[in-house]
């Protein structure tokens, strides 16, 4: 079960954190986590929105608004993390685009709660088909890793440091980044 | 039906510091007519993904129009971003899609619905304002100009002819400067030179 929302981390405190690193375009598709800090980015005028059809549009946008200048930020889910595979890799990382990734964990929880690790190996048969597990969370890691993307945990706003460490990441390494929201904002 | 010459050689003629995004099989083409710092060869890169990441620059530049030469295979790829560039509202971007019935690169093997598909048609139920398809290269040259002129988006479809451009490779091999080094080298290169050039 997921925890409730409001022992999660504040929408406001990522749009904050967002907004002090100069984030000025968000490409992205919502999910139920991501929701409140989706209406957020729409009501606040120094932030354009621009909805993707999938997410790996969204990658392809944000790496041309940043050839173009800007500094954009994705917001996906990890199920649209997994349909993104070959626009991420042609794209973002082919061109060394410095770019942060807000990526929500679906089944973060789930996993958890049955003990299941993501570093502990290769997901088999029996946990990517186990009806209380959320077979995307299994993926979600190693994928990131097999696709040499940096990652970190976001689960609370003690964490909202990370957004800015990421970015600094993103364009020390020149390369994107991601944070992987485990919690919905609220 | 139009060459690949037909079509490129009036819009290298007209260019003038547009940014223009190739894929597929009209990079080495276009390369032939055009060697300017604002060409970005979407090759090496991902598969489908050129109209998007054109968009992308479109919206980062208002104030500079960003043409794309995308491939009827390519745009199959990802016909969603028809409808997101409209909603985007990027009035400076002109999107081609060069119709061949094709995936040249591969050898030729005809895309789905290679024939009865009416990309004109699926522009316009897009929201796409302006819209144009040609297979005579007079009346495209004629029309080129007011085209390229004006509020957009605007999406053109054009019929040309079978190729037999191969795959690209990024390698000194190559006769495009923007092909002889690392997509991630021409990025940044791209990038410098589209951020300090003013647009006309």
């Amino acid at each position: 079960m997921s925890p409730p929302a409001d022992t999660g981390p504040r929408a406001n405190v990522l749009h904050a954190a967002l907004v002090d690193l100069g984030v000025s375009y968000i490409v992205g598709i919502p999910d139920n986590a991501s929701a409140v800090l989706f209406d957020l980015i729409l009501r606040d005028p120094s932030m354009s929105l621009v909805p993707a059809t999938r997410e790996g549009e969204a990658f392809a946008i944000a790496s041309g608004l940043w050839l173009g200048g800007r500094h954009p930020a994705v917001i996906i889910q990890n199920t649209g993390l997994l349909e993104s595979g070959d626009s991420l890799r042609g794209t973002a990382v082919r061109m060394g685009v410095p770019l942060l990734c807000l990526i929500g964990y679906r089944g973060y929880a789930k996993m958890k709660e049955a003990h299941l690790d993501p570093h502990a190996g290769p997901p088999t048969r029996t946990t990517l088909t186990q009806s209380d597990v959320d077979s995307v969370a299994l993926l979600t890691e190693p994928t990131l890793r097999a696709w040499g993307i940096p990652y970190h945990l976001y689960s609370t706003d003690d964490d909202a440091p990370l957004v800015a460490e990421a970015w600094a990441q993103a364009h020390r390494e020149a390369r994107p980044v991601a944070l992987l929201l485990t919690h919905a904002s609220s | 039906m139009l060459s690949k010459a037909q079509l490129l050689e009036p819009l290298a003629r007209l260019r003038t510091n547009e940014v223009v995004v190739t894929t597929m099989s009209v990079v080495r083409p276009w390369a032939q007519y055009s060697d300017h710092d604002l060409d970005f060869a979407s090759a090496d890169s991902a598969m489908g993904h050129t109209a998007d990441l054109a968009l992308g620059i479109a919206l980062a530049q208002p104030s500079r129009t960003v043409i794309c030469l995308n491939g009827d295979g390519s745009m199959l790829m990802s016909l969603g971003t028809l409808a997101t560039i409209v909603a985007s509202g990027a009035s400076n971007l002109v999107l081609f899609v060069i119709d061949n019935g094709t995936y040249e690169i591969t050898g030729n093997q005809p895309v789905p619905g290679a024939g009865h598909l009416d990309f004109v048609a699926m522009a316009q139920a897009a929201g796409f304002q302006r819209t144009y398809g040609f297979d005579d290269p007079n009346a495209y040259e004629a029309a080129l100009p007011g085209l390229l002129q004006g509020g957009g988006p605007v999406f053109a479809c054009i019929r040309v002819e079978l190729g037999t451009e191969g795959p690209i490779s990024r390698s000194n091999a190559e006769e495009a400067r923007y092909l002889k080094i690392s997509l991630a080298d021409w990025s940044q290169q791209f990038r410098t030179a589209l951020l300090n050039d003013t647009p006309s």
